[in-house]
């Protein structure tokens, strides 16, 4: 039995780890390129559940299918907030300015999505959610393994693009160092905006997946993105490799502290890592120089 | 100046300090009632249907008035909280100066709030917060008119030990006032009746993911009831992991989860199958075939093509119990307080009213049971 319970709390761990992973890859993401941290990043993954809750409730759609909907209305709603906010801001020259409006952004987002879909939960079921696997005193829904599926393959994507594409390879020049790299030729300003898609796509396709596991509110995403905060800071600002670590480590913190602690103490163990990592390794999980990070 | 264009000047003055005073009049003639509802956060859904229920008993009033006066309502969002509840209260009490306010639900943010509105001498009418701790030891300025934590408690652990054969239990519960207070009067009173808690599991607000909480129930052997105490939203998630986990009837185990007032109607078509053989008390019976009730529900119906759920029900009350204060001569915040205290045997659409020396309703018919059948519909259990 004990065995059964710390193998079933493991797969919990990595299923909770990979949520927080989707959602902390955007905020990395834009953290390595910019040097800047998007507090909306929360209502993205909350406009993104809504997407494919609505694509599957109104439009009739399938699950997986929603899930692409909901990357693709995060990466237009990514473009279009860098276009019109975020974009003319940072041509100011002012760095806090692009920072306050993300906070402005994310309340009025909320505020607009609790105007639109109210404030009661909405219940996001799919036909994966109530279907469970279960083997040798082991339970995993099949909603579980899709999320670990696409996780993987987001991130082996992500990886790839990162590190073989023209595109990805100038995104890691911009990063480190962004008025050489416009001096390379490369344009900082459209590979800005490619992040600002590809963190936005990533927290919409989040939410697609976290909203059968979440209480599906206009504040359905603000619940996990202090998690994400402590998942980046822990992994490295702006690593990705550091990032997918830390997120699966707070999953399994998380499942681990409910089952032989008590899960009132999920934070407290969490963000002590958190001051911990900060106090012995302000760099992260994974060491690298600051201009090597994305 | 002539005399006729004197005249005139003299009349036309006159009128208007007529109009000016009939106006005031008029503007005295209202109670005004300050609702303090969470309309944001994760508590939210309290005010949406809160402010049905008060939207229609205000309606229904202000048709003809009540000796005279008419009703307005003020709605501040207090979120659930104890920092914003207070705001909230300063904010109505300042600019709005009631004679009432009603509200919170949270009983956290009720907490925040009495200290301020004793202050003031404006009495606080409460339908939603269980905290044993709004009316013991006492305040002259708040009143509640929902069963308090304990007296649900007890009804809840007596029904499960004796109707639901009940020997063990596991508690779940959110880490606030209420949450904890509920779930402590819950095994005080079930261990005394012979039961045995098998754990008692408490969490945050923030926690989204509840396999790893069911899992650790799966793990605990034979579990015959599961008393929580959440909001609807974590509720939710908590019933369908312990169906996932195989503890529940909804999942093919044999623990029942049971519950006081905490979570709305339509809790169970959100949760499922996962919620089959739920038992849980609420505010309102619709069911219930006294006149006010049928009455409540027709008229709700009517107006917001919808049934009610307990509430727009205990919103409903608040504002109707307070119009029969003003039917009985209360005025403003002092004779309001004195005429809520007089309350003796009201009926509302919830069940029956009458405040003891410290202020907590203490008529047992607004507890109501209600069961979940297989095909996610409900039945009145008529336990009390």
């Amino acid at each position: 039995m004990t065995t059964t319970i710390v193998l079933q709390q493991a797969i919990n761990g990595v299923v909770l780890g990979s949520l927080y992973v989707l959602v902390a890859l955007g905020l990395t993401l834009i953290y390595g390129v910019l040097v800047q941290i998007n507090f909306a990043h929360a209502d993205f993954v909350t406009l993104g559940a809504f997407a494919a809750y609505f694509f599957m409730h109104l439009v009739g759609g399938g699950y997986i299918l929603s899930i692409g909907v909901a990357f693709a209305v995060g990466a237009a709603l990514g473009w279009l907030i860098n276009a019109s906010i975020f974009t003319p801001l940072r041509r100011k020259g002012n760095e806090l300015l692009p920072l306050i409006a993300t906070i402005g952004v994310s309340v009025m987002m909320q505020n607009l999505m609790l105007a639109w879909f109210g404030p009661i939960p909405y219940a996001f079921e799919t036909q994966y959610s109530s279907e469970v696997l279960r083997f040798a005193g082991i339970f995993v829904s099949w909603q579980s393994i899709i999320i670990i599926a696409v996780s993987s393959l987001t991130i082996a994507l992500l990886y790839a693009f990162m590190k073989f594409t023209f595109l990805g390879k100038a995104l890691r020049a911009v990063s480190q160092d962004r008025e050489t790299a416009g001096l390379m030729g490369i344009n900082p300003n459209q590979l800005i905006m490619l992040t600002f898609v590809i963190a936005s796509a990533l927290a919409g396709m989040g939410g697609a997946m976290l909203a059968p596991v979440l209480v599906l509110t206009p504040f359905a995403g603000t619940s996990v993105i202090v998690k994400a905060f402590a998942i980046v800071i822990i992994g490295g600002f702006g690593n990705v490799e550091g990032t997918i670590l830390a997120g699966l480590i707070v999953g399994l913190i998380e499942s681990y502290t409910t089952q032989y602690l008590d899960p009132g103490l999920i934070d407290i163990v969490v963000f002590a890592l958190l001051l911990l990592m900060l106090a012995i390794k302000p760099t992260g999980l994974i060491s690298e120089r600051r201009e090597e990070n994305v | 100046m002539n005399t006729a264009f004197r005249t005139l000047f003299v009349s036309a003055a006159a009128v208007g300090l007529l109009a000016i005073g009939s106006t005031a009049q008029a503007q005295d003639k209202t109670i005004k009632i300050g609702a303090l509802f969470p309309m944001s956060g994760p508590g939210s859904y309290f005010g949406a249907q809160d402010k049905q229920g008060v939207e229609l008993a205000l309606e229904q009033l202000n048709k003809t008035g009540v000796n005279g006066y008419k009703f307005a309502v003020q709605y501040e969002d207090s979120s659930c909280g104890p920092l914003p509840a207070t705001q909230a209260a300063k904010r109505l009490i300042e600019q709005f100066k009631p004679d009432v306010i009603i509200g919170e639900e949270c009983s956290d943010a009720t907490l925040a709030v009495m200290p301020i509105v004793e202050q003031a001498k404006v009495p606080l009418l409460n339908a939603g917060s269980s905290s044993i701790k709004v009316t013991e030891p006492g305040n002259p300025w708040t009143f509640r008119i929902m069963p308090n934590e304990v007296m649900q408690g007890i009804n809840l652990a007596e029904n499960a030990a004796k109707r639901m054969k009940a020997q063990t239990a596991v508690l779940l519960f959110e880490n606030t006032n209420a949450g904890i207070g509920n779930a402590q009067v819950f095994k005080e009173n079930f261990t005394k009746l012979g039961g045995k808690v098998l754990a008692e599991i408490g969490f945050g607000r923030d926690v989204n993911d509840f396999t790893s909480i069911a899992t650790r129930v799966a793990g605990l052997g034979k579990v015959d009831v599961i008393p929580t105490y959440t909001l609807e939203g974590q509720g939710l998630k908590i019933t369908q992991a312990l169906a996932q986990a195989g503890v529940t009837k909804g999942g093919g185990g044999n623990a029942i989860q049971i519950g006081t007032i905490w979570l709305p109607f339509g809790f169970e078509q959100k949760a499922g199958k996962a919620a089959l053989g739920y038992i849980r008390i609420v505010q309102f019976d619709p069911t219930d075939s006294r006149d006010v009730a049928k009455n409540f529900a027709q008229a709700f119906k009517a107006k917001y093509n919808a049934d009610p759920t307990h509430l727009n029900a205990h919103a409903y009350d608040q504002i109707m119990l307070i119009a029969d204060v003003v039917k009985r001569g209360g005025k403003d915040a002092q004779s309001i307080r004195d005429g809520l205290a007089a309350t003796k045997s009201y009926s509302g659409v919830t069940g029956s009213v009458e405040f003891d020396k410290t202020n907590q309703n203490i008529k047992m018919d607004t507890i109501h049971y209600m069961e979940t059948k297989p095909d996610m519909s409900w039945t009145s259990l008529k336990w009390n």
